[in-house]
């Protein structure tokens, strides 16, 4: 591979690992906190806050961050109360947001696909930076961390919140930051893997890990790997075919969540009681 | 002698309905007192044992638990009480084994600081061991049955070591020799730890037979706080057996 020989691709390809890492290890918690909705609505405001950023010609990092966080400020509370027809607010969401996102990239002061556009429509290696790189790791630390030390609580929320709340542990300080970690991960992946696909990346490594393994202590560490495995080729891919590489990274996650599905133990016996 | 807990006046509302699902509820237990709750379906069973525990916010009135008041004490006051939630059933698939969600139940006295200790890990066991599942420990837990599913969850509550136990039809899934057995372990266990406990049940015979005070509510009120014997009497002059007939 002549291309690894330049930096800019080591960068890349790091930073594609460490993405698909994060991905995979809040996407388990994201599916089993059934936080998938307000995941995919912070995705898609992180989008159209990157587009703004790129509009007004601020850094789109920033931008995406204030808006998934306001998002999640708004759809958090109702996500927390199974009343409100939160299906309804997210399709609302998801149109206000895409809405939003192409009207700010017409208005971006480039001319025709920027890369910068083209980076926050679909995705770019070439647009990390060294500095992203920093955020990334950093974020890396702080995650893992915050699992090793808190990893009881984490345990017992994702498996019933409402039971773990009736043992008398805190679990709306979880929940909540774990919605926090979630939007920041958006939108440090934003750039990567494009604002139109990077809810992939929270979501398909961890329901794939979900689909092989009865063991939540084996499916935090296969999910981040399967994250990793999943962005690697998607580099490859599209460095060797000349295609985004968020769709890259989007299809091959999605085909490795469909093979694990047609294998999983867990598919042969799926029958729920109701009584 | 002071009430372990005391309800005075309590309304609870959920959210975004009109009508309390419990209205001006008036209730105290002491210390070892061993209760039934009994009543047609939504009659606010559910709801009066959520209330206690402080998992609903009330909309009127007041609740002491261990003389802590509930609405501002709530994290304290369900360190203490083991809870079995009524029909509870996972996913086959879920990725936790029985032990761990035995366990789990000790996570909230353990603290956020603290990890589970051998000694936490022995008292899940063993609760286990009480309720026969212990073989069960390391299976997934979204395999078992539901009625082992449901011993499980009171294995659960009773790791937990808690002061008051709060059990939402406990039995519903369990053929009726678990049903004798375990209703008899869970009155020894109370009696030995001098715990409270309360048991929503349909089981009307189970409780005549083995505690000493019944409460039967209806549409969210309580309407007689008495004897089995004399309740049984009651549900008989009401006539209002058949709302329960099903589950017989
Ligand atoms: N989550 C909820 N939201 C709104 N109303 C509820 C909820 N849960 C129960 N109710 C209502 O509250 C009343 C009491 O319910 P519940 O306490 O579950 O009764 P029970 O346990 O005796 O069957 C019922 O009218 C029921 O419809
Ligand atoms: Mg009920």
């Amino acid at each position: 591979m002549i291309y690894l020989e330049y930096a800019i691709f080591q960068r890349a390809l790091l930073g594609c690992v460490f993405i698909g890492l994060l991905g995979g290890l809040i996407g388990v918690f994201v599916v089993k906190m059934r936080l998938s909705t307000i995941g995919y609505s912070m995705s898609h405001s992180a989008f159209a806050g990157a587009a703004l950023g790129v509009a007004l010609s601020v850094d789109p990092l920033l931008t995406a961050i204030v808006f998934s966080a306001v998002t999640a400020v708004f759809i958090g509370p109702a996500a927390d109360k199974a009343r409100l027809p939160i299906d309804t607010i997210t399709s609302i969401a998801f149109s206000l947001n895409m809405a939003l996102a192409f009207i700010f990239l017409t208005f971006s002061p480039q001319i025709g696909l920027s890369s910068e556009v083209a980076s926050v429509l679909w995705g770019s290696i070439v647009s990390i930076t060294n500095r992203d790189l920093v955020y990334l790791i950093a974020l890396c630390s702080i995650t893992l961390a915050l699992i090793y030390l808190f990893w009881k609580e984490l345990f017992t929320i994702m498996f019933d919140r409402k039971m773990a709340e009736a043992d008398g542990v805190n679990t709306k300080i979880f929940v909540y930051f774990m919605i926090f970690l979630a939007g920041i991960t958006v939108a440090l992946s934003l750039k990567l893997v494009g604002g139109l696909l990077v809810y992939a990346l929270l979501f398909n490594p961890a329901s794939s890990a979900l689909q092989y393994l009865h063991d939540m202590r084996k499916i935090i560490f296969l999910s981040p790997i399967i994250g990793a495995a999943s962005c690697i080729a998607g580099f490859f891919t599209s460095l060797i075919f000349d295609i985004p590489v968020g769709s890259c990274i989007a299809l091959i996650s999605t085909l490795i969540f469909a093979v694990s599905v047609i294998l999983s133990p867990k598919r042969r016996r799926r029958w729920r009681n109701e009584g | 002698m002071e009430p372990i807990i005391e309800l005075r006046d309590v309304s609870t509302v959920y959210e975004g309905e009109k009508r309390p699902a419990i209205r001006d509820v008036n209730l105290a237990f002491e210390g070892g007192e061993f209760a039934y709750v009994i009543g047609p379906n939504a009659a606010g069973k559910t709801t009066l044992l959520e209330t206690i525990n402080g998992l609903l916010p009330i909309f009127k009135g007041h609740i002491s638990v261990l003389n802590l008041d509930v609405q501002k004490y709530g994290r304290e006051v369900r360190c203490q009480i083991g809870y079995v939630p009524q029909d509870f059933m996972v996913d086959p698939g879920e990725p936790y084994a029985a032990l761990d969600v035995v366990l789990m139940g000790r996570y909230g006295k353990i603290g956020v600081i603290g990890m589970p200790s051998k000694e936490d890990k022995e008292k899940a066991i063993e609760a286990m061991r009480l309720l026969e599942i212990e073989d069960l420990a390391n299976k997934p837990i979204g395999k078992l049955s539901g009625g082992q599913q449901q011993k499980v969850m009171i294995a659960r509550a009773i790791a937990k070591e808690p002061k008051i136990l709060l059990l939402d039809e406990p039995f519903s899934n369990l053929d009726p020799e678990s049903r004798g057995k375990i209703s008899k372990l869970i009155a020894q266990i109370s009696s030995e730890h001098n715990l409270t406990t309360i048991i929503v049940t349909h089981d009307l015979r189970q409780m005549a037979e083995s505690c000493s005070r019944a409460i039967v509510m209806n549409s969210g009120r309580i309407i007689a706080d008495c004897e089995p014997r004399e309740a049984l009497a009651l549900i008989e002059k009401w006539n209002f057996s058949d709302f329960w007939r099903h589950n017989g």
